[in-house]
């Protein structure tokens, strides 16, 4: 058997397959499945495809896509949690699905036992627009407005407690503006609705921004993306910053072994070097700002604190 | 904007950009033919080689997949009655009865040609008015939709198969199983009976799949005949299309054509919709609508030039806009951006070229995909000849297997075999089970769409819908009409046609009864 292990071994190493600490060689010895919770096309697949190409570089494993829609985001989370804690399966899920959903569904997980984080692949942060030709020339313009008119103004948003309900919600508790909520299925057909007039505001990421007949109003987050707009930390919204953008993490199943996830966090510590990755996730129109597991882990805790008060704010 | 056409025509005119879609077409016919993946997967999965190619290489291989995968999508449904997709249900209401009279062959070259002719000329016509397409398009609110979807229902019911009454059944039967889940304005769980795996309602695949394939299989097993076909034929595989009955359907798929293209505007729903209202329309207008249903070679052209014709208008809020209607612009629009291609109002100004290149390489690919088609149909209809013994049980693995693939998830596969229990027993009482499948199918999107208004129009839906909803007061309006209006003529063209049968049979008699 030994030779044979060897040569393996020796030509895995000479396809530069081997790059694993020599402490994990046995893991991983076969594919590893990501799970993602959400449907084919979006966002998150087209991230996925660009992760898992270039991946399997510092794995030495193929890295397979499985796409398990359902229950906004609970079913994949659900066969995640469920699945055995062996390093084989990974979650690529967001923010809103891992820490939002418990404060609003029954789940049969929790997020916070369940899983601990391998990384933040990258975040996005959305940006506040109304049309081009639109009457509000700042977000000042549209705060006065609607706080003369509650209810006149049209919030479109991509989806009940996705990226651009939440950022919206919290902004509109910050200053205290009560706006009709309207759901739309995605950013896509949103983005329609306003440009169409139906709605008058709603967010767009920074990748459909440009080239669009739109004006952006404010930006979610520290930093400022888009020149001559202001950013929510900059008016002193710090909590929309921190919950309002979206966050991407890769999830592993609680009770992974210490050394495998230690693996899984170098590769994708690795990955974020990677200059192929780089420049697809810089076409995409995504940043590439990793933050490693455990430093992530800390994150979601305040997450689902903060979720659970903007939730119990809607519901009263 | 006829010189940049012809510079656009001209980039490409490559054999390596050719060969490109016909790859990916190839790649697309054989995935779109398993059911349980989609042609959205295979899209999904192939997109990173289109980050390395160039773009007109690229985005055409893309486009490739995508045709192929639909065209696909049709061939499991005309030989085994397994509909991948809803856009081919519709389909199968007269392809699986042809391949029962041993017309496999035939029934897969009109769905190919009336899906190709169906695409090419929906195409054409984008390009010719994209901007006007464009500015239909955003007039397409909510209410419109909601519109013309309970008018899409309402000529499901009218035009299926049997009785008014059954068909209402079995609409309300599907809308039910479709409120299953979450409610898609609140996302509050409703129908969940308290069981968890209710919570993310009951997916399309197991229901259509166990609807369609399971009674499909049982039948088979009743039947005690060596392979599918009942029929006694000579060539195995069936007989091929002629050219006189292809001329014979141009006009239903040309009808099929023009209305795909019109519903291809509303975002979502088209191919379904569209599917159905060209097959309800190509009955309606037959001189022998009792024969649909039963094998109509018209039956299979009509809604396979429909959804096919969807495609062109699709790509517009995706060109324009930049704005991903479905799942598939969805992935295409990934596939632009990542060769630094931004879709919007400033791409045909700055790039013309390269974006008529690329909607030129549609129409080209529907050419390949005749040819390509016309190599392989002989070998996909050749399925069926395959012995019962073993071909019903690959059509069980196929169904089991297309469920579980989809989303991984065991309970689709319970959903699967107790929609297969239930098909068979409405299929035995005479119950047709398409409007089921609309009614699920239609019932979210009618949801979502009706809610959306209410909220638009801030407590006053009336005023509203008259004070700025135009298109959706026409349509409300015309629904009453339209439908009595193919009610009363189906009803005088079934009781013609009966008459019609009677007399001929009484002159043969007559005739028989002179020649003894």
């Amino acid at each position: 058997m030994k030779p044979i292990k060897k040569t393996v071994l020796a030509l895995a190493a000479a396809l530069g397959l081997a790059a694993t600490p020599l402490a994990a060689q046995d893991y991983p010895d076969r594919p590893i499945t990501m799970i993602i919770p959400l449907g084919a096309g979006g966002s998150h697949d087209l991230n996925a495809r660009v992760i898992t190409s270039v991946l399997p570089e510092y794995l030495g494993q193929p890295v397979v896509v499985q796409l398990m829609p359902g229950a906004g985001g609970q079913t994949g989370t659900a066969a995640a949690a469920e699945a055995e804690a062996d390093g084989y399966t990974l979650l690529f899920t967001h923010n809103f699905i891992d820490q939002l959903q418990q404060h609003v569904a029954n789940l049969p997980y929790d997020p916070n036992e369940s899983f601990v984080s391998v990384a933040r692949v990258n975040s996005a942060q959305p940006v506040l627009v109304v049309r081009e030709d639109s009457l509000y020339q700042s977000w000042e313009e549209l705060v006065e407005y609607g706080r003369e008119n509650p209810g006149e103004l049209r919030f479109g948003h991509s989806g009940n407690w996705g990226a651009f309900m939440v950022p919206g919600l919290a902004l509109l508790n910050e200053v205290d503006v009560e706006a009709t909520l309207i759901p739309y299925q995605g950013g896509g057909p949103v983005m329609q609705a306003l440009l169409a007039g139906d709605v008058d505001f709603t967010f767009a990421f920074p990748s459909v921004l440009a080239g669009q007949d739109l004006r952006p109003l404010l930006v979610v987050g520290e930093d400022q993306i888009v020149e001559g707009v202001p950013t929510t930390t900059e008016l002193g919204f710090d909590i929309v910053s921190d919950i309002g953008i979206m966050h991407r993490p890769v999830l592993a199943p609680a009770g992974v072994p210490e050394e495998r996830l230690q693996v899984l966090r170098d590769a994708f510590a690795k990955l974020n070097e990677n200059e192929t990755f780089q420049s697809l996730m810089g076409r995409l129109g995504e940043n590439t700002a990793h933050v490693d597991g455990a430093e992530y882990d800390k994150l979601r805790q305040r997450q689902s604190d903060e979720y659970a008060d903007l939730v119990s704010s809607f519901s009263q | 904007m006829f010189e940049t056409l012809a510079e656009a025509a001209l980039m490409i005119m490559r054999f390596d950009v050719l060969a490109m879609i016909a790859a990916g077409m190839c790649l697309g016919i054989f995935v779109g033919a398993l059911p349980g993946f989609t042609t959205v997967m295979a899209m999904a999965v192939v997109l990173p080689i289109s980050f390395f190619l160039e773009p007109i290489l690229g985005i055409p291989f893309l486009i490739g997949v995508y045709k192929g995968g639909i065209f696909g999508g049709s061939i499991p449904a005309i030989l085994v009655n397994i509909p991948g997709t809803g856009a081919a249900v519709a389909t199968t209401l007269d392809g699986p009865a042809m391949t029962r009279n041993g017309q496999s062959r035939k029934a897969l070259e009109i769905a190919l040609v009336a899906s190709a002719i169906g695409d090419f000329l929906s195409s054409f016509g984008t390009i010719l008015v994209i901007g006007l397409i464009a500015a239909i398009a955003l007039m397409i609110g909510p209410p419109e939709i909601a519109a013309i979807l309970i008018l899409s229902l309402l000529i499901i019911v009218v035009s299926s198969s049997g009785s008014f009454l059954k068909g209402m059944v079995m609409l309300f039967i599907g809308m039910s199983i479709a409120m299953v889940g979450q409610d898609p304005i609140g996302a509050m769980v409703r129908f969940d009976f308290g069981f968890h795996a209710l919570q993310a309602g009951v997916n399309l695949l197991p229901l259509i799949i166990g609807l369609f394939a399971i009674p499909e299989i049982l039948f088979a097993i009743e039947r005690r005949q060596g392979s599918i076909v009942t029929a006694e034929r000579t060539r195995p595989e069936g007989e091929r299309l002629r050219w006189g009955e292809f001329r014979r359907s141009l006009r239903t798929i040309l009808r099929s054509t023009a209305l795909g293209g019109v519903i291809g505007m509303i975002p979502g729903v088209g191919q379904v919709v569209s599917a159905f209202m060209g097959y309800s329309a190509a009955k309606n207008a037959s001189k022998t609508p009792e024969r649909f249903g039963k094998g109509e070679l018209e039956g299979v052209a009509a809604p396979e030039a429909a959804n096919n014709a969807v495609n062109g208008p699709t790509m517009v809020p995706l060109l324009t806009l930049g704005i991903p209607g479905d799942n598939i612009t969805a992935i295409l629009l990934g596939a632009f951006v990542a060769q630094g291609l931004r879709p919007g109002p400033q791409l045909f100004q700055d790039q013309g070229v390269l974006v008529y290149a690329i909607l030129l390489s549609m129409l080209v690919a529907c050419v390949l995909l005749v040819i390509i088609g016309y190599l392989l149909t002989p070998v996909f209809s050749r399925v069926v000849t395959i012995n019962k013994a073993y071909l019903v049980p690959l059509m069980l693995l196929f169904a089991v297997a297309g469920t579980y693939v989809y989303r991984s998830n065991p309970m689709d596969l319970y959903f699967m075999i107790a929609f297969g229990v239930f098909g068979y027993a409405a299929r035995k009482m005479g119950f047709d089970v398409t409007p089921l499948v609309m009614g699920f199918i239609l019932l979210p999107p009618l949801e979502y769409a009706v809610g959306q208004s209410v909220l638009l129009s801030r407590g006053d839906l009336f005023g509203y819908l008259i004070g700025s909803r135009p298109i959706t007061v026409a349509v409300v309006i015309l629904t009453p009409v339209l439908i009595f209006w193919i009610a009363s003529r189906q009803g005088r063209r079934t009781r013609a046609a009966k008459r019609a049968v009677r007399d001929q049979r009484a002159k043969e008699e007559e005739a028989a009864g002179r020649t003894d």
